[in-house]
């Protein structure tokens, strides 16, 4: 078997090491397909579904995240369909209209063509994207977090509601942590959040330069300090 | 017991069993499935015990309790062979009359016998009842001729036949070729064509390989795996023994729903009758096939009935999905190749391999073959367990077999495949029940589900009702299931207490869209369907809520307002005692009034008053 696998995003013929996922190949190649659970170095769980595409398997097609999808040879992808970028748009809108103070999430919001949100804001401060939870546990080996309740009522938690002896206070939970970038004007109170819209600071680039769409790296890490996932990804480039 | 080395060893069996039950100059079954034990069979049950051995009778007649017989509107349920004699309503005070009378001089007791409410006829063989005529109860029907519990029943009527052919003469190749022929299609929701999953999970690689039998039964409203796990354990088992076989599999598990305490026991004798006998264990029938069978009790959430999330919580874990990019027959269950179908799809493999591919395709219709069983509810005259050859329409459902609206009001809908299920208006009802028809028509066969609604029931209500229901079943791992459910419930309780508004309306469609085409798992991927199919076909009840104000079906609360006819209104006082909330006022004598900002809608002084005069608004 050989190394690498050719596969088809967007037309474009994609060559990336076996056991890459869709989303990973893509980008490196510098397509743009916006993500926010995904982080380097640990498994995928799919659960922010912004990655989503179309894979095209004998004539049909069906729609999966990119970040759970493994490349295979002769794959072909379509991540910018219209019945994507719109349901794209549309949970990038959710998002924003849970936890409107994350610059993070404003970001996304504006970069998946969100215009105004229709959803009356909930400023929570938590989209359970499980970010924290994964690299506490996969990347420090810690089980300090994990999620507790089903449904409306999943949330992050501490065994005890306490921080545990265990924790190897890394940080990595805030360091990865989307909601820890607040939005440039500060945080919003409840009742006068707005959908930011305007504020490029991490959009300077677009997507058309294929190779430096800040973007990506928005996608990776909100890892202020590099120390964690974003270390793969470093060493890789 | 004895174990089966071969054909002959089980015709023997089989054979002395009949013998055993021809000695009985006659058998009375009743029903003991989870309707008629509601409508105390047990009591009756032991009526005739007591009854029969008082009179020494024991030797002569013979007693099966079975699973459920599927009417079970009407239990507790007997049926009389030879003979055929069916009565229904049974109490422990009949049983005496039915020993003396039925029993021992073959004389029918009318009043016991069940009357067709179309044409008030009285009916005294099972198989003439309409209910069971329009039927075609392959899977089910063999509930009534098995003691649950005692695998000579089954045996006797054939059981483990199809084991022991295919143990013999087939190739494993050879049984996925006839179960592909067939056309069975998973029945547990999904519709997977159960031959190509047997034949994928044949070919993965990684050993040991399992089949898993799910009998997680979440929805709320449907009895249907119960009733066969229950009632024939050993269909079950056989089927799974079948698939084993031709997967190569070694294990195999059966996941039954915390709540279905008789399943769980049922299977659990069974499974060990069957390991007594040698058909399950090692070296099963001297050939070099092993496979054995574990009970595990489920989770206790609706969403563990998804095969990943079923997976996890038999390894311990929670119960949640996981993305299938990576096929469960390939990495399932400890990440080895598993082979996950439902109960009822188990069921019909030892029917299939006894009767032949062709038989089981002879029914249906082109992409959907054989019968499916369903739970018909609702506002229906006859409620119960249906089963039906695939292909028969709606209609025929709800009017033939379930007699109609129980009301005498007009029907005005069908929801079916369960809580995530479209509602079909009485306009589709000549749609066949075929996997790809209902699909098109935005519901779908599911698990089996059939919630019949009368004028009476609000469509905007309806799909509140069920996205609650969702909402609240949903894991909460993936954005689109956890926040655009709770969007769509959100607007949708805007739209029910009044604050509806156009918009709203399209943000729901376009939330429901993005749900459907982006959640992880099918529970958020067919969650939407109660919404759309309500908005397509009954766009015309959204708007009044939205544009009116009104609750057409006068259900939703805040929409709805009550009022005294002047005019009927007799000043009785009646509804004045009746009211709970203390929002009526009034002179004895003279019109009453009710006051709006103490009413509280519930609807009791409507029912109090005689004389027809609380208007409804
Ligand atoms: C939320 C959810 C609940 C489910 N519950 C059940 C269940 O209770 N029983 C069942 O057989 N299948 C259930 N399914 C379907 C299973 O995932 C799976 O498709 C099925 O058991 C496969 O068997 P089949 O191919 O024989 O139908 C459920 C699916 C979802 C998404
Ligand atoms: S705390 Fe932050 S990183 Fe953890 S799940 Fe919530 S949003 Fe994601
Ligand atoms: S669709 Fe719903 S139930 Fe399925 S994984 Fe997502 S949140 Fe959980
Ligand atoms: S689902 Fe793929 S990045 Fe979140």
């Amino acid at each position: 078997m050989s190394e690498y696998v050719t596969l088809t995003i967007n037309g474009a013929k994609v060559r990336a090491p076996r056991g890459t996922s869709v989303l990973d190949a893509a980008l490196d190649y510098g397509i743009c397909i916006p993500h926010l659970c995904h982080m380097q170095g640990v498994i995928p769980t799919g659960v922010c579904r912004l990655c989503i595409v179309e894979v095209i398997e004998k004539g049909r097609s069906k729609v999966t995240t990119s970040c759970t999808l493994e490349a295979e040879e002769g794959m072909v992808i379509l991540a910018h369909t219209d019945k994507i970028l719109k349901a794209r748009k549309n949970i990038a809108e959710m998002l924003v209209a849970e936890a409107p103070n994350s610059r993070a999430i404003q970001d996304i919001a504006l970069k998946c063509g969100v215009k105004d949100v229709r959803y009356p804001f909930r400023n929570k401060d938590c989209v359970l994207c499980g970010r924290c939870v994964r690299a506490c546990t996969e990347i420090w080996r810690s089980r300090s977090l994990g999620f507790v309740g089903r449904g409306e009522q999943r949330h992050v938690a501490l065994p005890f509601d306490e921080r545990p002896e265990f924790c190897k206070r890394c940080n990595a939970c805030i360091d990865l942590c989307p909601m820890t970038i607040t939005p440039c004007d500060g945080p919003m109170k409840k009742g006068e959040e707005y959908f930011c819209g305007k504020c490029e600071s991490q959009l300077s680039m677009s997507e058309d330069f294929v190779d430096s769409c800040v973007w990506c790296r928005l996608g990776e890490g909100f890892d202020v300090t590099g120390r964690h996932a974003g270390r793969k990804q470093e060493d890789k480039r | 017991m004895r174990t089966i080395a071969c054909m002959e060893d089980l015709e023997k069996l089989a054979e002395q069993k009949r013998k055993e039950n021809r000695g009985y100059s006659r058998t009375v079954t009743l029903c003991a499935g989870t309707g008629c034990c509601a409508s105390g069979c047990l009591s009756v049950i032991k009526a005739l015990r007591e009854e029969l051995e008082r009179l020494k009778l024991k030797e002569k007649i013979k007693i099966r309790a079975t699973g459920c017989h599927g009417f079970c509107e009407q239990g507790p349920l007997m049926v009389i062979e030879p003979g055929n004699i069916f009565y229904c309503r049974i109490k422990p005070e009949d049983i005496p009359e039915i020993v003396a009378e039925t029993l021992q001089k073959d004389r029918l007791i009318e009043r016991l016998m069940y009357t067709d409410p179309s044409s008030g006829r009285k009916i005294a063989c099972e198989a003439e009842i309409p209910f069971y005529k329009a039927q075609d109860r392959t899977v089910l029907g063999q509930n009534k001729l098995v003691d649950p519990c005692a695998v000579g029943d089954y045996i006797a009527n054939g059981g483990y036949s199809a084991l022991v052919k295919v143990l013999t003469s087939m190739k494993p190749e050879e049984v996925i070729d006839e179960i592909k022929r067939s056309g069975l299609r998973g029945r547990g929701g999904g519709g997977f064509p159960a031959g190509r999953q047997w034949e994928y999970c044949r070919q993965a690689e990684g050993e040991p390989k399992y089949v898993i039998c799910n009998a997680d039964e979440g929805d709320p409203g449907a009895y249907m795996d119960r009733s066969v796990l229950e009632g024939n354990p050993h269909v079950v088992i056989e089927g799974m023994l079948i698939g084993a076989f031709a997967i190569g599999a070694k294990h195999g598990f059966i996941y039954v729903r915390n709540e279905y305490p008789l399943a769980v026991e049922h299977s659990k004798i069974a499974v060990e009758q069957a390991g007594k006998l040698g058909l399950l264990g090692t070296n099963i029938l001297g050939t070099d096939f092993s496979f054995d069978i574990k009970i595990a009790r489920g989770g206790g959430a609706f969403v563990c009935g998804e095969s990943t999330a079923l997976m996890a919580s038999l390894e311990g874990m929670v119960g949640e999905p996981r993305p299938k990019d990576i096929h469960t027959t390939d990495k399932g269950f400890k990440d080895l190749p598993t082979n996950l179908n439902n109960v009822e799809t188990w069921a019909n493999v030892p029917f299939i391999i006894n009767k032949g591919s062709s038989w089981f395709a002879s029914k249906g219709t082109s992409g959907s073959k054989g019968t499916k069983i369903f739970a018909l509810t609702g506002q229906i005259r006859n409620t119960g367990l249906v089963e039906i050859s695939m292909g028969t329409t709606l209609r025929e459902i709800i009017y033939d077999i379930g007699g109609g609206s129980a009301t005498g009001k007009k029907i005005k809908a069908v929801q079916t495949g369960g809580p995530s299920g479209g509602c079909l208006p009485e306009e589709l009802f000549d749609l066949p029940v075929d996997f790809e028809a209902l699909a098109e028509a935005g519901s779908m066969v599911g698990s089996g589900g059939m919630v019949v609604m009368d004028e009476d029931t609000c469509m905007v209500d309806v799909a509140r009702y069920f996205l609650e229901f969702l909402l609240d079943e949903s894991c909460g791992k993936c954005v689109p299931c956890r926040i655009g459910l709770s969007r769509m419930l959100e607007i949708i309780k805007d739209i029910t207490e009044g604050r509806g508004t156009e918009e709203k309306l399209e943000l729901l469609k376009d939330t429901a869209e993005t749900v459907s085409v982006a959640s992880l798992c099918a529970l958020g991927k067919t969650a939407p369907n109660p919404v759309l199919s309500t908005i397509k076909y009954f766009r015309s009840e959204y708007e009044a809520h939205i544009k009116k104000k009104q609750c057409p079906a006068g259900v939703c609360r805040e929409l709805i307002h009550y009022s005294i006819d002047r005019d009927k209104c007799t000043g009785c006082g009646v509804c004045l005692t009746a009211c709970p909330h203390e929002a009526i006022t009034g002179e004895k004598g003279k019109v009453h009034r009710i006051e709006d900002d103490k009413c509280r809608k519930c609807g009791i002084c409507g029912e109090a008053c005689k004389f027809g005069a609380i208007k409804l608004s």
